[in-house]
């Protein structure tokens, strides 16, 4: 479990039972510092070479990672019992030994009817309208199939909060 | 209980129901013939036996009778009368001689006068002349004598057995008077016979009883049965007593006072009897034959009926229980229960296959849907850091493709670089070669990442291939049900027109092997045929599948034939259309194809071969599979 903090960041709950996937979260999440060096080569290159080179506005996000359905429930309630609720929720949908990803992202819709509700998995036997039945409403609710880019997806998720 | 055991019991329960019941039956009808049949024959022997003993009571009182008549005529003679009183002595030369005795049977004859002497008188025993004293009864101071011999009454007369001391005498006594019965009483007139052995034979002639009689010599002897003596009408006590072979009756006789005197006995063979006990067994015996052949032919019929489908049945649901051969039919044609009991369990068979047909279908599309989704979502979980490095990747060459090293050396050497750029084109240098530096580590490290997730791809494509070994269930398959199945996947398109020919003789082959797994393979084979013909720019074509059984290395197999007239395949063609990924069709990927279908085969026993005259030619693909044994 990783957890990183910004007032003005996105706070992102994310929930996969795989470690390499987690890591991919995190480096596509969580790369700021990365951002910044790239920034101030671009701002040296525009300097020194006249080239008027666009630098793209990243979001930041706040991310909080678990393996299990269940801890991603504990760490929402927490943070709604702290005023500090997520603005998305990432989940896989297969995640053994414990509840599902869908079980998981009914709980949080009862707890928060605003969070944006993101399902990212390599396959799921439960049909989308089910989905969407379980996890309403549907414009909170997003299905992404693996294998995807992190990359586009941190800007789809920075998309759906507005602060793209 | 085993199936043998229950058959057996069956016939033995019939057999010995049929054993027990007819056993009874005979034993029913033994008792009754016995207890009925057998009595009723002895009631009408006694029945003989006492009509025996009276008929030679009234044969003994008749001679008695004869007697008296005999002695009535000569008391009632007015020659006699003379001659008693004396005045006709010549009557005693005229009438009074041997040979008269001898003609009227008679053992002795006497007269007397009125005063009771003797005036005549003959005796004759056993064929000698004896004195009329020997008798001891006609003595003139005996009582007996003196009641025979003194008549009061003209028409008195006294007759019956008398006991001598010669033995017992049929005896009568007159009075003598004149003819015409007037008196007064001359005399006496007695005459007597003696009941002897030649009198015994007289009367067995006459009556055809076989009789005899004993004497009695003082009362004590008589039976405490035969205490009423025979009175000649049919009364009287009778005594029987049954040897094997006689009934032995007796009456008891009195005489002429009144005292028994004789056991009159008859003895009368058993043959009423002997004829019921030959009819009784005659009986006995013709009901056991008809109870043996009732029993044959009851047993005979419901073995033929009852029994013989039954274990009929039985055997066929072991052999199905054995076998697991869902498809193995009774097809019995009878029209009572035993024949809808069999084709309701043919009903229910086939029932029970198509279940089970369609129970293995959905398992198998079942297991090969879960292990698709578990294969797909762990391949696609392990790809997703590769795409996720690669992208990393294009993000950094995308800076590093930007970045202007040469122009920022070319910058600090030349004499014209301004004094205060420099240290900013050295900082523009140092953090360029940086990011190269930071670029090249994270490459190396995302190439590790992708090292690491292409392996545990692997892992899990060959993890799946060792699932993929598990040995299917091997079955025995009618093939016409397999291609009928098959057929299904050649689309309904208009075009091209294809003619399907399934040689009739498929009906009767049966091959072993796993359902599924054919019917994919035919499928496949149809589904290449049909594609083959569309890709020939034909109109129509033909697909036919013709069948063989043959010998192959000493095992049983069946060869089938699929052939169509599409566009075939030249000679490198079929060299290698049984390798993996190798496809005709062009751009043409989806399928299961013929590599698959080849290694399917080859689960199950079988083998694929392909044969073409060349493109344009059409192509034949033999299928060889073991054939299926028995039921």
């Amino acid at each position: 479990m990783n957890t990183q903090t910004n007032d003005d960041s996105i706070r992102v709950l994310i929930a996969d039972d795989d470690e390499h996937i987690l890591e991919c979260y995190r480096d596509a999440f969580g790369g700021s510092e990365e951002t910044d060096y790239i920034k101030a080569l671009d701002a040296l290159d525009a300097e020194l070479f006249d080239v008027d080179n666009e630098v793209e506005e990243t979001p930041r996000f706040d991310i909080v990672a678990c393996s299990q359905g269940q801890t991603a429930i504990d760490k929402a309630i927490e943070a709604a019992e702290k005023g500090n609720p997520f603005d998305v929720v990432i989940l896989d949908v297969r995640m053994p030994p414990g509840i599902d990803g869908v079980e998981a992202g009914s709980r949080i819709r009862e707890l928060d009817a605003d969070v944006e509700i993101v399902f990212v998995t390599g396959f799921s036997d439960v049909p989308l309208d089910e989905l969407e039945r379980r996890v309403p409403p549907p414009m909170k609710l997003h299905y992404f199939n693996k294998p995807l880019s992190f990359m586009k997806l941190a800007k789809d998720v920075a998309g759906m909060v507005g602060a793209n | 209980m085993s199936k043998e055991a229950a058959a057996r019991s069956l016939q033995e329960k019939v057999s010995l129901t049929l054993f027990v019941v007819m056993g009874a039956l005979a034993l029913l009808s033994y008792v009754t013939l016995q207890s009925v049949v057998a009595p009723a024959f002895d009631r009408l022997e006694l029945d003989e036996a006492h009509t025996n003993l009276i008929r030679a009571d009234r044969a003994i009182r008749n001679d008695i009778a004869n007697l008296n008549a005999i002695t009535g005529d000569w008391g009632l003679w007015d020659d006699a009368y003379d001659y008693v009183r004396g005045e006709y002595p010549a009557f005693e030369d005229s009438n009074l001689d041997r040979p008269t005795l001898t003609n009227l049977g008679l053992s002795l004859l006497a007269i007397y006068d009125e005063r009771g002497d003797l005036i005549w008188g003959q005796l004759e025993f056993e064929q000698q002349e004896g004195d009329i004293g020997m008798l001891g009864v006609l003595n003139r101071k005996n009582e007996t004598s003196s009641f025979l011999i003194n008549h009061t009454d003209p028409t008195g007369q006294v007759y019956g057995l008398l006991r001598t001391n010669l033995g017992p005498m049929m005896l009568s006594s007159w009075p003598v008077v004149r003819s015409d019965g007037s008196g007064p009483i001359a005399g006496t007139m007695i005459m007597g016979q003696f009941l002897n052995d030649a009198r015994a034979a007289s009367l067995r002639d006459r009556t055809e009883v076989q009789l005899d009689w004993t004497v009695i010599d003082s009362t004590d002897e008589v039976s405490e049965t035969m205490t009423v003596p025979l009175d000649g009408s049919g009364g009287g006590s009778i005594l029987h007593e049954t040897s094997r072979t006689t009934v032995e009756s007796t009456g008891v006789l009195t005489d002429l006072f009144g005292t028994p005197l004789l056991v009159l006995e008859v003895s009368t063979p058993r043959k009423i009897s002997a004829l019921g006990n030959s009819t009784v067994d005659g009986a006995l015996l013709i009901l056991a034959l008809a109870a043996i052949v009732v029993a044959l032919v009851t047993w005979w019929l419901l073995r033929q009926i009852i029994v013989s489908p039954l274990v009929g049945l039985a055997d066929h649901i072991t052999s199905i229980r054995k076998s697991g051969d869902l498809t193995h039919k009774l097809d019995d044609d009878r029209d009572d229960e035993i024949g809808a009991l069999a084709h309701e369990f043919d009903k229910l068979t086939d029932e029970l296959h198509e279940a089970r047909k369609l129970l293995l279908d959905q398992s198998f599309k079942a297991g090969k849907a879960d292990t698709a989704a578990e294969v797909m979502h762990n391949i696609r979980n392990a790809m997703t850091p590769m795409i996720n490095g690669i992208d990393r990747l294009g993000k950094n060459f995308a800076v590093t493709d930007k970045l202007k090293v040469k122009e920022a050396v070319a910058a600090l050497t030349s004499p014209d670089c301004p004094a205060d750029r420099v240290e900013k084109y050295f900082q523009y240098i140092d953090s360029a070669f940086s990011h190269i530096a930071a670029s090249n580590a994270d490459a190396a490290e995302n190439l590790t990442v992708a090292s690491k997730q292409a392996r545990q791809v692997e892992a899990i494509l060959a993890d799946q291939e060792r699932h993929a070994q598990v040995a299917p269930v091997i079955e025995k398959l009618n093939l016409d049900e397999v291609l009928d199945e098959a057929v299904l996947v050649i689309p309904k398109a208009d075009e091209p027109e294809i003619e399907l020919e399934l040689e009739e003789v498929i009906r009767d082959v049966s091959v072993r092997a796993h359902r599924v797994g054919l019917l994919q393979v035919m499928g496949n084979l149809m589904l290449n045929a049909y594609e083959s013909i569309e890709r020939s720019d034909s109109d129509s074509g033909r697909i036919g599948v013709t069948v063989c059984e043959e010998t192959v290395d000493e095992q049983p197999m069946v060869r089938l034939v699929v052939s169509d007239t599409g566009c075939g395949f030249d000679e490198g063609t079929s060299e290698k259309i049984f390798q993996r990924g190798f496809s005709s069709k062009e751009g043409h990927l989806s399928g299961l194809g013929l590599h698959w279908c080849a290694n399917a085969l080859a689960g199950m026993g079988g083998r694929i071969q392909a044969e073409s005259e060349g493109p344009g030619h059409g192509a034949k693909f033999h299928v060889l599979l073991p054939a299926a044994q028995g039921g």
